[in-house]
């Protein structure tokens, strides 16, 4: 009895492998087969459709091209236009990056204090990050008015003579955009922070304690060393982010005053919606390959750190 | 001493509560903007002297915002139980089964992660008219169903989760969509609701893809409502697109209050979002 009790599981193990084998030539692809139908069709399709048109000279009404060969590059990189871009892009990315490097660290180190009524403040720090894009740019759009409550505290603080909406003004219009993605972004950049300032040892800042640090000292000479990783990758995240900024720009300046906040993502949308679908393609190409590099850049910095920040 | 550490808490709060200011007052500069009466300066004072719903219900009648928050509920309400479903069985077995192609299928999910859909916005938009799914929810849906951030985050759940389980499963003769079913799902519940989230966030604030197929106004989603109104961004239309903006806020910040937790744990998971 208590031989076959045993006999029994082990033989029907042995059929069960067999059997699974067979039918793993055949039963991953049903699992996979709903996702590849419709990232095939409406992703993989249209990019490499993207790729053939950047190449094409293509009129999308009447849904042909010729070929053209890398003419369409060739008229990017000697549109000044598209320089102009590239160049709000990096701007973009140079005012956006230190800001969100650190103004994010600072509100982790706060909302990481044992005090009374972190948790409400944590919550109150993430909501912007809740917020639609749509909705946010236009919040700020409103703030931003000329008789609007930024312009007023601007003039009250003697730093314009006279109500100034910064939009439109082509010397603000791309910071004044910019505060409006890192406003956004403050919380979530927080929350990844707060992953990597609990993951420090507290003996640490005891240590410190004991010989004498202060406060200031302490978050200079322990926290934002240890923070290096959770740097490196909010970072990387930003230039990723940055490269692809649109909604803030597209609701509030329309990429105007003059070009002044054109991005690549917003010369890209111009070019379409002039139907130049070809140009948009080309430059889309460029678009990609900056995020390829940028992307590599990410995953070669936090693979192995990403378990870490998981908390 | 005490004095001292007293003070220095009290200089902290401060801090935060200035931060919170910066955080929370754009809400409330456009709530309070929201509450003003027909008749009442736009910039007079920040708050409403004569505080009205006014706004709010001519954001329905005249602006049409019923339709529209009905339309965006439509699209993220089948679109959420829709990607969980395809991403997770795409992931499981990219996750748990050996197979010839799976380092394809997983470089091309992970490649197209990195794409930024302007470059391919063009090519989608006359393939959705060659599809007859311009105007029409479908249009809109089947860009959220299956995503590849999606199956890269409910792949590296699966990963996490030890095999032991679904193997005792297999002995007790289960077949692989039962053990996917029954052992693996329950067990990745808490990256559903992160997946859910997700999805949720970027559908019901979607504006790029949305503005390009919902051509007529019948089809328009709450963003694309708030953006087309906000074209006139001046007198009483003010009022009406802050009203508009707060009504398409609430539902987020709702979701945002009832699973804070996994709000919070999904912005790390998202990290490897690109």
């Amino acid at each position: 009895m208590n031989k076959e009790n045993i006999a029994i599981p082990v033989s029907v193990t042995k059929t069960k492998a067999v059997k699974r084998k067979n039918k793993n030539l055949l039963t991953p692809w049903l699992f996979l087969l709903p996702s590849i139908i419709v990232l095939g069709t409406f992703l993989v399709i249209p990019i490499v459709e993207a790729f053939h048109w950047s190449l094409l000279d293509y009129k999308i009404i009447a849904g042909t091209g010729e070929f053209v060969g890398l003419a369409n590059f060739k008229e990017i990189f000697t549109d000044t236009t598209f320089w102009l871009a590239l160049w709000n892009t990096i701007l973009f990315l140079i005012i956006v990056l230190p800001l969100n490097i650190f103004l994010p660290m600072i509100l982790a180190v706060l909302v990481n204090q044992a005090i009374k009524g972190v948790s409400t403040f944590r919550i109150l720090y993430y909501l912007p990050v809740v917020t639609p894009m749509v909705v946010a740019a236009l919040m700020w759009k409103m703030l931003y008015s000329q008789s609007g409550p930024i312009s007023s505290i601007l003039v009250s603080l003697g730093l314009f003579d006279n109500p100034t909406n910064l939009l439109v003004e082509s010397s603000t219009a791309l910071v004044a955009v910019s505060a409006i993605t890192v406003w956004k972004g403050l919380g979530y950049y927080m929350i990844i922070y707060l992953a990597g300032l609990q993951s420090i040892s507290k003996d640490v800042y005891e240590s410190a304690e004991i010989d004498g640090a202060n406060a200031i000292q302490k978050f200079w000479r322990i926290t934002v060393p240890m923070l290096t990783p959770s740097v490196t990758l909010v970072s990387v995240m930003t230039i990723i982010a940055g490269m692809k900024v649109f909604e803030e720009i597209a609701l509030t300046t329309g990429g105007g005053p003059a070009g002044a906040t054109t991005t690549l993502v917003m010369y890209i949308f111009n070019k379409f919606m002039s139907l130049d679908v070809s140009i948009a393609s080309a430059a889309g190409v460029v678009l990609l390959l900056l995020a390829i590099g940028a992307s590599l850049l990410q995953m070669k910095l936090t693979s192995s750190r990403e378990d870490d920040l998981r908390a | 001493m005490k004095r001292k550490r007293i003070t220095q808490k009290l200089m902290l709060y401060a801090l935060m509560v200035f931060i919170s200011v910066i955080t929370v007052g754009p809400f409330l500069v456009t709530l309070f903007m929201a509450l003003k009466s027909p008749g009442e300066n736009i910039y007079g004072t920040i708050y409403p002297t004569d505080p009205t719903l006014a706004n709010f219900t001519d954001s329905f009648s005249k602006a049409n915002f019923g339709l529209y928050f009905l339309n965006t509920f439509i699209v993220t309400a089948i679109a959420i139980p829709l990607n969980l479903l395809f991403c997770s069985l795409a992931a499981y077995p990219l996750a748990r089964m050996d197979f010839r192609g799976r380092g394809i299928v997983l470089s091309l999910i992970i490649a197209t992660m990195m794409v930024p859909f302007q470059l391919y916005m063009a090519p989608l938009f006359q393939l959705a008219g060659e599809l007859g799914l311009r105007n029409t929810y479908v249009g809109l849906i089947v860009m959220q169903v299956a995503t590849a951030f999606g199956i890269y985050l409910m792949r590296q759940a699966y990963l996490r989760i030890p095999k032991e389980l679904e193997e005792s499963a297999y002995l007790d003769g289960a077949n692989r969509f039962q053990v996917w079913y029954r052992v693996a799902l329950p067990l990745v519940k808490p990256t559903l609701v992160t997946l859910a989230i997700f999805t949720f966030m970027g559908t019901w604030g979607d504006y790029l893809w949305p503005l390009l197929n919902s051509t007529e106004s019948s089809m328009y989603t709450l963003s694309i409502g708030l953006a087309q109104l906000s074209q006139n961004f001046d007198g009483s239309n003010l009022k009406l697109i802050s009203a508009a903006s707060i009504l398409t806020t609430i539902p987020t910040l709702i979701l945002f209050m009832a699973l804070q937790k996994y709000f919070i744990s999904g912005a790390t998971d998202g990290a490897v979002k690109g």
